[in-house]
């Protein structure tokens, strides 16, 4: 894909669902219902939270639940982008082609002619009330994909307080920096201070994806938005409620911010060697 | 962090909105008719009842009253009528005391001055009511356990603990009589004393031994792992209040977790076995 063959505008929906727990069909089939309102509305890719296809606290049954990259649910969701010719992205519980019980937390991107890539969640949160570790394998790469729909980044949740995973993203060429989440309603003003940072720092748009709904006592906060490169809320999302929010990104907007907030411009590499040398001596 | 009554301060609207949004999915997904509670009269289950009303409807929303001679209290039962008016509640009033007695007459070693073991008979059978309600009309059993009394572990085990959600399990007490007023709960009933009412003019603060005012913010800092002589300094109190409080909370873990069982399996039920509460 030439960088010239993109195009400069994209729409964007926003589909903030709660997902039904260990029903890969229910929620499969939402995800089918909104890709199309989602095209019949004018967009050109749907986005869908962290483990939308499972649920997030299912706990010892994503052992059951997860798939292999290609599998049987992408091989749908291929099929429903094609259908459409729709980009879709969405979270699932991934299951390594080599082994039998090791897990990764992953977002996928699938576009009209295919599995486009996907990115397995570096950081995986094991704190209060979270136990990602116990069930996955952190991923290891970054993924920023050149796509019909531009450089689209990916993340998931928990990366978004590391800066160094989306600015890598960004390094790496993403213009949109996509972030799927299941975040609870007691860290909200987290993610939406970090969204707005990231974006800003990065200069790149910034889509983050949300769970609504209630699962195990943990309230998915929802709040799913568009962030501008210089930090602006372009659209949003209902709070805590399943919602459904389209909106544009205009890749001509970097330029201006890219020019406004030079970061990019006035990254200054050698501090990186710091970072590690010291991040190792914590 | 300056451990001030300041925070404890919270939105409470937001607080609302949240509680019951948990209170209205956990029914609907449990498919569930609605909910019984106890209504004692007291700030807890009046703060529970009201949430439940705003969440679900009063209709939905049965209110036993489980008075009992012994410790029968007339105000109590009047606050109690109170708030299931002004809530809209379905309500009704079954006097455990024949229930009670068949208890006591029939335990061959009870002991009628152990007025700890027979409290919690006491609690226990209001238990077996709320259950009885709940199975006969398919609802979900509220309970009205707060955050302050759960971390000390001052509450019956298997008695008013016993309930399928805990909707102000999270809220310090202190927390829930603000949250109280702001739903409209009358505010004489919100700030009196707090009582389990097991035996006559029982209550909480004498049996903690401490004033909720100061118990929260001791509870508050051990939440968040702060050490017992800077709790001690920010509230300027003898560091022994502290400790006790820390000794206590830690002491009662057990009755705040199921049943321990000796690792035998591949995974055990209640250790390793861990599985979603419901697959919705």
């Amino acid at each position: 894909m030439k960088v010239n063959d993109m195009k400069d505008k994209i729409k964007l929906a926003l589909a903030q669902i709660s997902s039904t727990r260990e029903n890969k069909e229910a929620n499969l089939q939402k995800i089918e219902a909104l890709t199309f309102k989602a095209k019949e509305q004018g967009a050109d890719l749907a986005i869908f939270p962290e483990m939308s296809l499972t649920g997030y606290v299912v706990r010892d049954q994503f052992y059951e639940l997860a798939e292999t990259i290609p599998g049987p649910t992408v091989e749908k969701v291929e099929a429903l982008a094609k259908n459409t010719g729709m980009h879709v992205i969405f979270g699932m519980p991934e299951l390594s082609e080599k082994t039998r019980a090791t897990i990764f937390n992953t977002a996928v991107l699938v576009g009209p002619k295919g599995l486009i890539g996907k990115y397995r969640k570096m950081y995986l949160p094991t704190h209060s009330v979270f136990e990602e570790k116990r069930y996955f394998r952190p991923g290891y790469q970054t993924a920023a994909f050149q796509t019909d729909l531009g450089n689209i980044g990916l993340c998931i949740c928990y990366d978004l307080f590391f800066p160094e995973v989306l600015r890598l993203t960004r390094l790496k060429g993403a213009q949109l920096i996509v972030c799927i989440s299941a975040s609870p309603a007691v860290r909200r003003s987290y993610f939406e201070t970090l969204t707005c940072a990231r974006a800003i720092e990065n200069t790149a748009f910034l889509a983050y994806v949300n769970l609504a709904g209630v699962q195990d006592g943990l309230q998915f906060w929802g709040g799913s938005r568009l962030v501008s490169p210089t930090g602006d809320l372009i659209a949003k999302a209902k709070y805590d409620e399943d919602d459904f929010v389209t909106c544009e990104v205009d890749y001509g907007d970097i330029r201006t911010a890219e020019t406004f907030i030079p970061t990019l411009k006035d990254l200054r590499p050698e501090l990186f060697d710091k970072l590690k040398e010291y991040s190792e001596l914590l | 962090m300056k451990l001030t009554s300041s925070v404890l301060e919270m939105d409470f609207s937001e607080t609302q909105k949240r509680i019951c949004r948990f209170i209205k999915e956990y029914v609907e997904n449990a498919d569930a008719k609605g909910i019984v509670l106890g209504l004692s009269g007291g700030i807890d289950s009046a703060t529970v009842a009201a949430l439940s009303s705003l969440a679900i409807g009063g209709d939905n929303v049965l209110a036993l009253m489980l008075p009992e001679k012994e410790n029968f209290n007339q105000k109590d039962i009047e606050d109690a009528k109170v708030v299931a008016n002004k809530f809209k509640l379905q309500n009704q009033i079954c006097d455990m005391s024949n229930v009670l007695e068949g208890f006591y007459k029939g335990i061959p070693v009870f002991e009628p001055k152990d007025r700890l073991c027979k409290g919690n008979i006491k609690a226990r059978t209001r238990m077996i009511y709320l259950y009885y309600y709940g199975n006969k009309l398919n609802r979900i059993v509220c309970g009205s356990s707060d955050k302050s009394e759960t971390m000390m572990g001052y509450f019956t085990k298997w008695g008013d603990m016993a309930a399928d959600i805990t909707p102000i399990m999270d809220l310090y007490k202190t927390q829930v009589r603000k949250l109280a007023i702001h739903l409209g709960i009358p505010q004489e009933l919100a700030l009196k004393p707090s009582t389990p009412a097991l035996w006559p003019n029982q209550t909480a603060e004498n049996e903690l031994g401490i004033k909720y005012e100061t118990l929260d913010l001791i509870l508050y800092g051990l939440e968040r792992f702060m050490a017992t002589e800077e709790i001690a300094n920010q509230l300027i109190i003898h560091e022994s209040i502290v400790e006790k409080v820390k000794a206590r909370w830690l002491a009662n873990e057990h009755k705040r977790r199921n049943p321990i069982a000796p690792k035998m399996g591949y995974r055990t039920v209640g250790n390793d076995f861990r599985l979603p509460r419901h697959t919705y």
